[in-house]
């Protein structure tokens, strides 16, 4: 503080001259000759206190006014906490990465988020900016998105800032970190920083330290480090509740063991408790409770007592939630092998570890609401379909499914009435190939180098399809001779696949070759991607190929949609049930919270990441022209309340 | 804030003698806008109707004038006994009186009658000065004697002794415009009784005695000794005479009041008004009961009103 500053302040101790002056005016009343004076009587106590509060408003006033003087004198003094930049002459482009993930809800004992004293700190470096600086803005939710792309338009920084909403998304700050790397590495400004404003709990807590030189040109500064100073904050969460059999199991995680201690879940139905049990004291750990009653009642598991985050204490109980189930149909005489055990396809899927239950069924399903389990339907070589069966598998496939027709001598041999319509228009025919290879270079977009094993199969004979049937097919893989091999069509929100060799290894060794499991791979991601899980990962998109229009209400309101590569998809951004309506077809999906985001423990920082040459959260704000305001009033106000309080008729 | 008086309109802050300092006992006298006395008394003694001086007086005489409530002192020989019997109430009957009807004026010249407000038009001892100068002028010209004395006052200035003619007129206003307010009446009853000593002997029947005084600082005797006067079959009207800021109390902020008279000092503001004004009340009611029991009339005025109609009304009291 400078000499100046300090005699500036000494101004403030004129304070007390309008005091002295009002107290010296008081004691100096006029003494005015008045020949009754024996008949007045002294001033009652009312009156003088009312003179004295007439006084008192103007000496507040003025000695506001020696105040606002010495400020003025002394500034800029004020101080505040405020987060700047520290930076030489040259412009700057920084690219700020906002974790908008759940752990950022944790208010740490105050009463603003994590998230919002982020997006404070977001605001406040966003108006350390100059004319020539660049900003872009990422968010660090899983997964990590470009929130605005690098951009000299400051306010066009502060909208899209303002468009940043919480989430319970899971953490990416690797991938968030790379993107606001990318996204400022190529600017024309020499000076470049990546400003990093989380909590820093992206569940890798073993990692290597954040903002590492991986790339110095552009240097990553950590920002708010005391968003991840509370260690002691602890949470537990919900990840799924499912209802089976009579029982709920409801699985769950706690950052810390310690978290869970003295905790209950709770299965409610609305506000009645229906079942109670405590937590154990683990990480990661399961609970039964027994429910009897009506299946149809919305029943929510909830955590009781107080954690960091409360947006994953609560969890909608679904029904039979696991993924749907692949359905193998077939001959499993035909199909199995001379060694034992499964049929090839149904050994083959079990190696693929496909996460989904895999049933072997010996005909198609003739029902709708038998297909209603199964995301994916593999029919080797089928003898053709009676109209009910084609019904009921056009409509699995309109729905979603992925219908795979492995087609052999027994489809060529379809009986009168069984065909394959509404797939294949016309008859399939079986007959010698004249090649026994299939072109791995056709394959590779969709199989891989696995695609080259597809050689030299020793098949017994190919199916053939008529030319309007194959023209409508988009082929996958070719026989080395140009005849499709796969192929592939949509319909309504699912797909039929078709390959033009059976699955048993009697007619070849197609599914002994590890070409197979690409092939598999391949049919088993198309129906997930496709199928309708009832629950998934908050933040990963669930995807409606086929699908005209989708609606879908979530816990925050409506979940706007969007279309990428022709498919309707929507994001679902928070924890809870959303209740969809997909071509007019209602559906209930959850979305429920990632297990490494209850992990709080925060992520290690480099050194340089913390660096003050960065930035710092102290900066000198000018108040001069808002303490000048105020003298100003204040001397309006003395003005005002003097013309007020003067008596009528006195001669000044 | 100011701590000043404030009268309510315009600069009412009392001035006594111009600068000269409260404590002075001497205080000349504040004309105003009533000087010169002797053309303004002339002025003010025009605008009165000379013919109601002249008009008949009721007092002792052989022409019966009427009935008046009696008092004790009146002679007994006038009580009407047959209204007596009759309606069991004491009638005094009067008479048109065929004396002379000298006017004696009385001055109170006191230090309290230096005071002058903004609002007034002079001093209290100037206007009651010009008033009685006017009604000297107008007895004169009525052909009456006229015979003024001072209460306080310089000793310089003399009293007039009664006397007809057009000289009186000068003497009169010699010894006014001679006179300064000094002198504290409350202090003991010489200055009352040198005022109005000789009027109680020696005014005769018929004549009319006006007193001008603002009755503020007199001794607490002073009503019964001017209401006694009476009793001698002469007019008494006393005239009270106030400064306006003395009639409604016009301070705002907190003042300290210095009495003229006295040595009282109040330290007040507009909270004392009520009760200032209800004192000033009480005692005027006290002065008008003393003087109306013995006959005599009191008049209130203060010094802002148009002498004319002060001297209009004093003569119309008289008559």
């Amino acid at each position: 503080m400078s000499f100046l500053t300090v005699l500036a302040l000494a101004v403030a101790a004129l304070i007390a001259a309008p005091y002295l002056a009002h107290r010296l005016r008081r004691q100096r009343a006029d003494e005015v000759p008045f020949a009754p004076a024996r008949l007045v009587p002294e001033a009652p106590p009312k009156a003088r206190r009312r003179a004295r509060l007439e006084d008192r408003s103007l000496f507040a006033i003025r000695a506001a006014s020696v105040v606002a003087l010495a400020l003025l004198g002394a500034s800029p003094l004020v101080r505040c906490s405020r987060l700047a930049l520290s930076r030489g002459g040259a412009s700057v482009a920084v690219a700020i990465v906002i974790d908008d993930s759940m752990s950022m809800r944790a208010k740490d004992g105050g009463d603003r988020s994590r998230f919002a004293r982020a997006k404070k700190g977001a605001e406040e470096i966003l108006a350390s900016l100059r004319e020539g600086d660049a900003a872009a803005i990422v968010l660090a939710g899983a997964p990590a998105r470009v929130g605005l792309a690098a951009t000299t338009d400051v306010g066009a920084a502060r909208a899209a800032l303002e468009g940043v909403v919480e989430s319970d998304r899971a953490t990416d700050l690797d991938g968030a970190v790379a993107i606001a790397r990318t996204l400022v590495g190529q600017l024309p400004q020499i000076d470049r920083r990546v400003i990093v404003l989380s909590d820093l709990a992206d569940g890798n807590a073993d990692a290597p330290p954040l903002g590492g030189a991986a790339d110095a040109t552009v240097p990553v500064w950590v920002a708010m480090p005391e968003l991840a100073k509370d260690t002691d904050a602890a949470d537990c969460g919900i990840l799924a509740a499912d209802r089976a059999g009579g029982r709920a199991r409801v699985r769950f995680a706690c950052s810390l063991p310690r978290a869970a201690a003295g905790r209950e879940v709770q299965i409610k139905d609305g506000d009645k408790v229906l079942q109670t049990a405590s937590l154990p004291q683990t990480a990661l750990g399961e609970v039964m409770l027994p429910i009897v009653g009506d299946d149809a009642r919305e029943l929510f598991a909830v955590l009781t007592g107080d954690d960091a985050v409360a947006a994953d204490d609560r969890a909608l109980v679904v029904v039979e939630s696991g993924p749907a189930a692949i359905a193998v149909v077939g001959d499993r005489s035909d199909d199995a092998v001379s060694t034992g055990g499964a049929p090839v396809v149904e050994q083959a899927l079990a190696a693929l570890h496909v996460d989904m239950a895999v049933r072997p069924i010996p005909q198609a399903p003739d029902r709708r609401e038998d297909t209603a389990a199964f995301a994916a339907m593999l029919v080797d070589d089928p003898p053709g379909f009676t109209p009910e069966q084609r019904h009921a598998l056009a409509a699995f496939v309109d729905r979603g499914g992925v219908l795979v027709l492995a087609l052999g001598r027994r489809a060529a041999a379809a009986p009168l009435g069984a065909t394959f319509e509404p797939f294949l228009a016309r008859a399939v025919g079986f007959g010698p190939t004249p090649t026994q290879s299939a072109d791995p270079a056709s394959g590779a977009p969709a199989l891989g180098d696995a695609a080259a094993s597809l050689s030299d199969l020793a098949a017994k004979g190919r199916a053939a399809l008529a030319p309007d049937d194959a023209s409508a097919f988009e082929p996958i893989l070719k026989w080395s001779d140009g005849a499709p091999f796969v192929m592939r069509r949509a319909r309504g929100r699912g797909e039929v696949w078709v390959t033009t060799l059976p699955f048993s290894v009697d007619v070849s060794d197609m599914a002994l070759r590890p070409g197979f499991l690409s092939l598999l791979d391949a049919i088993v991601g198309d129906a997930k991607e496709r199928s309708s899980p009832l629950r998934g990962d908050v933040g990963v998109p669930w995807v409606f190929a086929g699908a005209g229009a989708v609606e879908a209400i979530g816990p925050g309101g409506r979940v706007a949609s969007s279309r990428d590569d022709g498919a309707l998809r929507i994001v679902p951004t928070l924890i809870g049930p959303h209740r969809l309506t997909v071509d007019g077809t209602p559906e209930l999906r959850v979305a429920a919270p990632v297990q490494r985001e209850i992990d709080l423990r925060p992520r290690a920082v480099a050194s340089t990441a913390t660096s003050s040459s960065l930035g710092g959260g102290v900066s000198v704000v000018d108040v001069s022209w808002a303490i000048a305001l105020v003298l100003l009033v204040l001397v309006a106000a003395e003005t005002v309340v003097r013309a007020v309080t003067r008596p009528r008729g006195e001669i000044a | 804030m100011s701590a000043r008086s404030t009268p309510e309109s315009g600069s009412a802050r009392g001035v006594v003698a111009g600068a000269r300092p409260v404590k002075e006992v001497r205080r000349a006298v504040d004309w105003g806008s009533l000087a010169p006395l002797r053309i303004r008394a002339r002025v003010v003694a025009e605008g009165v109707y000379a013919g109601a001086h002249r008009s008949a007086r009721k007092g002792a005489g052989v022409e019966f004038g009427g009935h008046r409530a009696y008092t004790p002192g009146d002679d007994l020989r006038h009580l009407d006994v047959r209204s007596l019997l009759r309606h069991d109430h004491l009638l005094v009957r009067q008479f048109e009186t065929e004396t002379d009807r000298a006017l004696r004026l009385v001055v109170d010249a006191s230090a309290s009658m230096a005071y002058r407000g903004s609002r007034a038009l002079g001093a209290k001892l100037a206007w009651a000065a010009l008033v009685a100068a006017a009604l000297a002028r107008v007895a004169i010209k009525s052909g009456d004697p006229v015979g003024m004395s001072f209460i306080g006052g310089s000793k310089d200035a003399r009293p007039v002794p009664v006397r007809g003619g057009r000289e009186v007129f000068e003497r009169v206003v010699d010894a006014l415009e001679s006179q300064s307010a000094e002198g504290e009446a409350g202090a003991s009853l010489a200055m009352l009784n040198d005022a109005i000593g000789s009027i109680a002997r020696s005014a005769r029947r018929g004549s009319v005695v006006v007193v001008l005084s603002d009755l503020l600082d007199l001794p607490a005797e002073a009503a019964a000794r001017i209401g006694a006067i009476c009793t001698r079959g002469c007019v008494v009207v006393v005239v009270q005479t106030l400064d306006p800021d003395e009639a409604d109390f016009p301070f705002k902020e907190t003042v300290r009041l210095k009495s003229l008279e006295g040595g009282v000092t109040v330290e007040t503001d507009e909270a004392a008004r009520e009760r200032y004004l209800a004192a000033l009340a009480a005692e005027q009611g006290a002065w008008r009961e003393a003087l109306v029991r013995r006959g005599a009339k009191l008049l209130t005025t203060t010094t802002d009103r148009d002498p004319v109609a002060a001297v209009r009304a004093i003569v119309e009291a008289a008559l």
